[in-house]
């Protein structure tokens, strides 16, 4: 009997045949035990790789991964189309709501120095790690916002405005279906957007000062 | 049928553009951490999403905490090392060492469209094949040399049985092991496989193929 290449069954188990092709091979299987063999044990370590269990390595490497970055200091290369680039996703996410600029008593914009409002709800990713870093990264614009020029503030500005709002409006979403998959990562998102635009404006003053 | 088997080392895909993995429709969907939801009971709410956890801790790593880099260290260390310990064919923990800090270096490109797991997978994936030429025995040198032996696998060039399934995988001359961890075990297709290794998709069938005509004397 002539057997069709063995390679054939390992492109039969993954699918990768033409749909005649494949008939065929399966017209050869219903009269030749030896290829029901071969495919079966193909199959088996297929089946078998699936399967593999993970373990750690010998040691624990964290102290050594945490040694090696605390010495090799990350530095972003940071730019304003980048930043715009990050506004665009804002608007996005934003789903085109109206921007607007909070402003204290003598009109100077507070956008990002104000304090977080309380969140209507808190899902678990975000717990204290977040608001702290959220928190963190606005003092410390704060500090630097007068080395930016006044449109690159208004731009950051309206956007961490927007971002707010959707943030807002995601949390009301969540909090009126609590069990919605999708609103829970349309927050999550919103807040991570949140957070990366304030890691990139802070950069950006670090960067000019 | 003609195999490519370059001596010098894969250009390291992806690197320059971030160790972005491949995004999108029709890329592999490597099995790997991306969800922890296959065959778990649906999520209650409130309760954690590991892929909106792995992305708040990839943020905040980015923007410098080492302690979220620490979570995410922890949640995927075991996945990432038995991924290089397979590609790699031996322990090589100094490799995973190098992978991770190199996932610190780089965690600002990482953008979220794909699960971190998988983003850091392929930022092993890009180091142990960039590693490789440096690396390799004389063992994997002596086998990729012999291309007949990759035309016509047969049960001379290597001898697998009586070894476990890991060490068995190990004992593959390095191009069947690499082709046979990514596609059978990472759930990479042959097509990215191709473009990660440098070779033809033909290529990376026969490799695969060759590695589990060998791997199926482990299974007694
Ligand atoms: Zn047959």
């Amino acid at each position: 009997m002539t057997h069709p290449q063995s390679e054939h069954w390992s492109d039969y188990i993954d699918g990768e045949l033409p749909l005649a092709e494949a008939r065929e091979l399966e017209t050869h299987l219903e009269v030749c035990g030896e290829c029901r063999r071969l495919l079966n044990e193909l199959r088996g370590v297929v089946a078998r790789a699936g399967a593999l269990e993970d373990r750690p390595p010998r040691a624990d490497l964290w102290p050594r991964v945490s040694a090696q970055i605390g010495v090799s200091r990350r530095r972003f290369v940071f730019s304003m189309p980048e930043l715009l680039a990050a506004g665009i996703a804002l608007m996005l996410i934003s789903g085109g709501g109206v921007a607007f600029l909070l402003r204290d008593e003598i009109g100077a914009p507070v956008a990002w120095i104000r304090p977080e409002p309380e969140p209507v709800v808190r899902t678990v990713a975000t717990g204290g790690g977040y608001d702290a870093a959220i928190g963190q990264l606005q003092r410390e614009l704060a500090k630097g916002r007068g080395s930016l020029d006044s449109s690159t503030t208004r731009v950051i500005e309206e956007k961490l405005a927007l971002i707010d709002q959707a943030i807002l409006d995601a949390e009301r979403a969540v909090a009126a279906d609590p069990g919605s998959e999708y609103l829970r990562a349309h927050l999550t998102r919103s807040r991570l957007t949140k957070l990366d635009l304030l890691r990139r404006a802070t950069e950006l003053t670090r960067t000019i000062s | 049928m003609k195999h490519e088997d370059r001596s010098e080392p894969p250009s390291e895909v992806g690197a320059r553009g971030g160790f972005q993995p491949s995004s999108g429709i029709g890329s592999p969907k490597p099995r790997m951490p991306t969800t922890a939801t296959r065959g778990a009971p649906a999520q209650k709410p409130g309760a954690h999403d590991p892929n909106e956890t792995d992305a708040v801790d990839a943020a905040l790593a980015a923007s410098g905490d080492a302690h979220a880099f620490e979570r995410l260290y922890r949640r995927h260390i075991n996945r990432v090392h038995s991924l290089v310990r397979r590609m790699m064919g031996e322990e090589a923990e100094e490799v995973t060492q190098e992978v991770l800090v190199h996932a610190w270096q780089k965690i600002g490109t990482y953008r979220g469209e794909a699960a971190f797991g998988t983003w850091l997978h392929r930022v092993a994936v890009n180091l142990v094949l960039s590693r490789r030429a440096g690396r390799r025995r004389w063992r994997d040198r002596f086998a990729e040399n012999d291309a007949e032996a990759m035309e016509l696998p047969s049960k001379s060039t290597v001898h697998l049985a009586g070894l476990d399934f890991e060490s068995a995988i190990a004992a593959l001359p390095a191009r069947a092991r690499q082709v046979f961890v990514l596609h059978d075990v990472e759930g990479y297709r042959h097509e990215e496989i191709a473009t990660m290794l440098g070779v033809t998709a033909g290529t990376s069938k026969s490799q695969l193929h060759y590695a589990r005509m060998a791997l199926r004397e482990t299974l007694g």
